[in-house]
């Protein structure tokens, strides 16, 4: 019934004791359970932790982990790294637009995936690299790209 | 200290903070964008590189002075350095100097002309600029070079941070909370981010055009003059010894098609006296110490935001501003036998808040237009008249007459030196002594002919003013009247005055404000017979019934944040038919189990009949922390809230609603 409850943001500040110093921190848990910082948790915890809304906005903007609109289950994160890049990377960006329907930087439709180039995986040695919700996949190819993103579409639709 | 600079030896004072403010006093300003003596050294704009012992270049603002040193202050490579910076900032600056505000006043204009910048070798960038042209403070990033001294000031002395730096390299801005409106944040309209931005990035809202409009449309405008404008303009003219430079201005905006033209400094006499007899009625019972005054907007918005607590505290007298405007628009307007809507009062400050002052709703639009000393400043120069030589004019009466006091409005510890004075004029007082007790901060003791001490604080800077207010909650700090200006040094430092409005400038104001000032030949409010005649005439006596109608008015408590409630039971019923019922879901009030309470609610409008057109909504902060939790019920604030206490006060509401439900009806 509640449609937007701030009892998960009261969680997260609690465990970390409401100090100013951990907004990175409880920040990037925000990011985690909402899959973005919605504007009201910012003005929320804003006044919880005393610190003006103004400054987290600008910490948020400056991190690119962190986001303003929700991200997709499924994130997925290309790398456009020296490595990657020479080893064509920016084509698989173009397979990942076939396959799910968005460029860098955008959500699909039903949220399930959302798109992100970054500088640098460190997996330089696995180029072409992307990782998604955390694993790493490497030496990608065309085909190796449509299979795993596949493999995902249907895990869910089981 | 000595040291070498550029070859020759000079004594500085071994307590300079660094070589950029050791060089200012011996006559060297170090090129510098982006430092502020009153604020943290930010060390970004890399204009102010010196040269030290012949090997390192490095910024003068981060550079501590040490004994022996030596310095070059403009070598060629240091030249080329700064050249370099300078167009890089010009590459991705909107250079359209002539529409800009700041026009002649632009540091980066000056300092692209005299490095003789014709042209730029980069090719120019535009940059996403964002852009707030309907606030009162007008930001145009495409103008902003990032020193951050806007920031700066905002956060470290005023302590509000409405504004901050966002995004990243290329794409970084300085702006509110996403991007939001100004109007829409805590932003207190100080106007300090605009007096220390040294380019046209931030400006005010320039109001002539409106002024000119009411001449034309042949209304019948009234200006009146607060008493720290004719300081800056004396200052902007050059001409810092013409003690009748109020009457130069008022001969020129009659000269322009202004019928009559006041002075500030009476209405602050009539506060000062009004106020004065508030304070000793406090004091005599014992409740709502320490007064605070509220002559101030940019301090009274941020009381309502941040010390709820203390708004019953606030003197409720209007402020000059307002004061004479209800008066003009009441009393005046018959005698003139003007009808009030044909009159458009025009009050010339050096304040932006002035600007919101006169926008909120409580004072029902009696002062109509606002101009800050600037725009007075511009709408001078564009007449060409040679100030020096109009004629002065005297003040209207009545309104006109002014005491020493209520001049000294104009800067800090002139409300609470008119307060005293009028205090004087009715208790006899032994002594009165004025001591600074921390920075920014003076406290006067008044020793009454009874032993009694008074106590009073006279405060600027609303970062020292937080400091004085959390001192006086945890009775560190004694006082029974405070005086809060937000700005630093008072209205003299306003937002609205001329550029450069550093403290250099604002300390040569308070100077010439009082050489203004001792001329005046009344010293108390108490002296000025036109006011008296105010009361004999309208109000009979300070305080009285009429003196509450006209000249005071209440504050209240305002969020910080402008957001939507959330919406949790929303009924289908009509608006009229409704209680609305908030929840606060704060970090205080979450605590103290606002969320069962929530429960409970919904529950309760689940379960019994005459719940069911409680309408339950979901807010946070109503800024009444120490009273968790809290609830609004159609705009009452129960706090310590339990459920008995919220069925009982909407159970009334519901009555209230049935026994006039067209009375209610029009509340809505």
């Amino acid at each position: 019934m509640l449609t937007r409850s701030f009892d998960k943001v009261e969680k997260i500040l609690e465990k970390y004791e409401y100090k100013k110093e951990m907004l990175i921190k409880i920040l990037l848990d925000i990011q985690h359970e909402y899959r973005h910082i919605p504007r009201e948790v910012v003005n929320y915890i804003g006044v919880a932790l005393g610190i003006p809304p103004a400054k987290i906005y600008g910490v948020i903007t400056f991190y690119s982990q962190f986001s303003l609109n929700p991200k997709g289950e499924y994130t997925i994160l290309i790398c456009d790294g020296t490595a990657c890049h020479m080893e064509g990377s920016m084509n698989l960006v173009k397979v990942i637009e076939e396959e799910i329907g968005i460029k860098p930087g955008e959500v699909t439709k039903d949220l399930k995936f959302s798109l992100d180039k970054v500088g640098c995986l460190g997996a330089c040695a696995l180029a072409p690299a992307m990782v998604i919700n955390g694993e790493v996949y490497g030496k990608l190819t065309s085909e190796k790209v449509r299979e795993v993103l596949r493999n995902i579409k249907e895990r869910k639709a089981e | 200290m000595k040291i070498t600079v550029n070859g020759k030896q000079v004594e500085i004072n071994n307590g300079s903070k660094n070589v950029l403010e050791a060089l200012r006093e011996v006559g060297i300003e170090i090129p510098n964008l982006c430092y502020l003596s009153e604020t943290s050294v930010y060390g970004a704009c890399r204009m102010c590189l010196v040269e030290v012992d012949g090997k390192d270049i490095v910024t003068s603002c981060t550079l501590t002075p040490r004994e022996g040193m030596s310095i070059k202050t403009h070598t060629p490579q240091i030249y080329e350095m700064r050249k370099g910076i300078l167009q890089l900032l010009l590459a991705s600056h909107d250079g359209d100097c002539t529409t800009c505000e700041m026009n002649g006043k632009c540091k980066l204009q000056r300092y692209a002309r005299d490095f003789g910048l014709t042209t730029n070798r980069f090719e120019t960038v535009s940059k996403k600029a964002v852009t707030d042209n309907t606030s009162i403070i007008v930001r145009d990033n495409a103008k902003c070079i990032l020193c951050g001294d806007c920031v700066r000031a905002c956060e470290e002395l005023q302590t509000v941070a409405a504004i901050d730096f966002a995004h990243r390299g290329f794409d970084t801005q300085v702006v509110p909370s996403f991007e939001e409106k100004l109007e829409n944040t805590e932003c207190v309209f100080c106007g300090q981010c605009v007096a220390y931005c040294p380019t046209g990035a931030l400006s005010i809202r320039n109001d002539v055009d409106r002024v000119y409009k009411a001449i034309k449309d042949g209304k019948y405008v009234i200006g009146m003059i607060a008493p720290a404008v004719r300081a800056s303009l004396q200052e902007e003219f050059g001409l810092e010894d013409d003690i009748v430079m109020a009457g130069r201005m008022v001969s020129v905006l009659k000269m322009i098609g202004f019928k009559k033209v006041f002075d500030v400094a009476f209405a602050a006499d009539l506060v000062a006296y009004e106020e004065a007899h508030e304070f000793l009625d406090r004091l005599e019972k014992n409740e709502r110490l320490p007064q605070f005054t509220s002559c101030c907007p940019g301090w009274v918005k941020f009381v309502e935001q941040y010390y709820p607590e203390y708004l019953p505290h606030l003197s409720s007298v209007k402020s000059p501003q307002m004061a004479l405007g209800a008066v003009i628009k009441k009393y005046y307007a018959k005698e003139l036998g003007v009808n009030p809507a044909d009159i458009v009062l025009v009050s010339i400050m050096p304040c932006t808040a002035k600007k919101f002052e006169s926008e909120r709703e409580e004072f029902n639009g009696d002062v109509d237009i606002v101009l800050t000393t600037r725009e007075l400043v511009k709408v001078f120069k564009s007449t060409g008249m040679d100030i020096k030589m109009v004629d002065p004019e005297p003040f209207d009466r009545p309104f006109g007459l002014s005491s020493q006091s209520g001049l000294s409005f104009g800067k800090t510890g002139g409300v609470l030196g008119s307060v005293v004075e009028v205090i004087a004029d009715k208790v006899a007082v032994k002594n009165v002594n004025t001591r600074q007790i921390f920075e920014g901060t003076n406290l006067t003791e008044v020793e009454l002919e009874n032993g009694k001490i008074v106590r009073g604080v006279a405060v600027f800077g609303l970062g020292n003013v937080r400091k004085v207010v959390d001192k006086l909650k945890s009775g560190e700090l004694q006082a029974d009247v405070v005086e809060v200006m937000a700005c630093n040094y008072g209205c003299i430092g306003g937002g609205g005055q001329p550029y450069p409005n550093d403290i250099r400038t604002r300390t040569k104001r308070a100077r010439i404000l009082k050489d203004t000032q001792s001329v005046d030949v009344l010293i108390s409010p108490t002296e000025n017979f036109h006011m008296r005649q105010l009361y004999e005439k309208y109000f009979g006596a300070p305080l009285s019934h009429e003196a509450h109608e006209t000249m005071h008015t209440e504050y209240r408590h305002r969020r910080r944040v402008q957001e939507k409630e959330i919406e949790i039971l929303p009924l289908p019923t009509d608006d009229e038919d409704k209680i609305e019922v908030s929840v606060c879901l704060g970090t205080s009030c979450y605590t103290k189990g606002s969320y069962e309470i929530l429960e409970k609610l919904i529950a309760l409008s689940n379960n019994e009949e005459w719940a069911k057109n409680l309408e339950i909504k979901g807010t946070f902060c109503v800024e009444n922390c120490g009273k968790a939790p809290n609830v609004v019920i159609n705009d009452k604030i129960v706090d310590e809230a339990t459920i008995e206490k919220i069925k009982e006060v909407a159970l009334s509401e519901i009555r209230k609603e049935e026994r006039d439900p067209e009375v209610s009806k029009s509340n809505l």
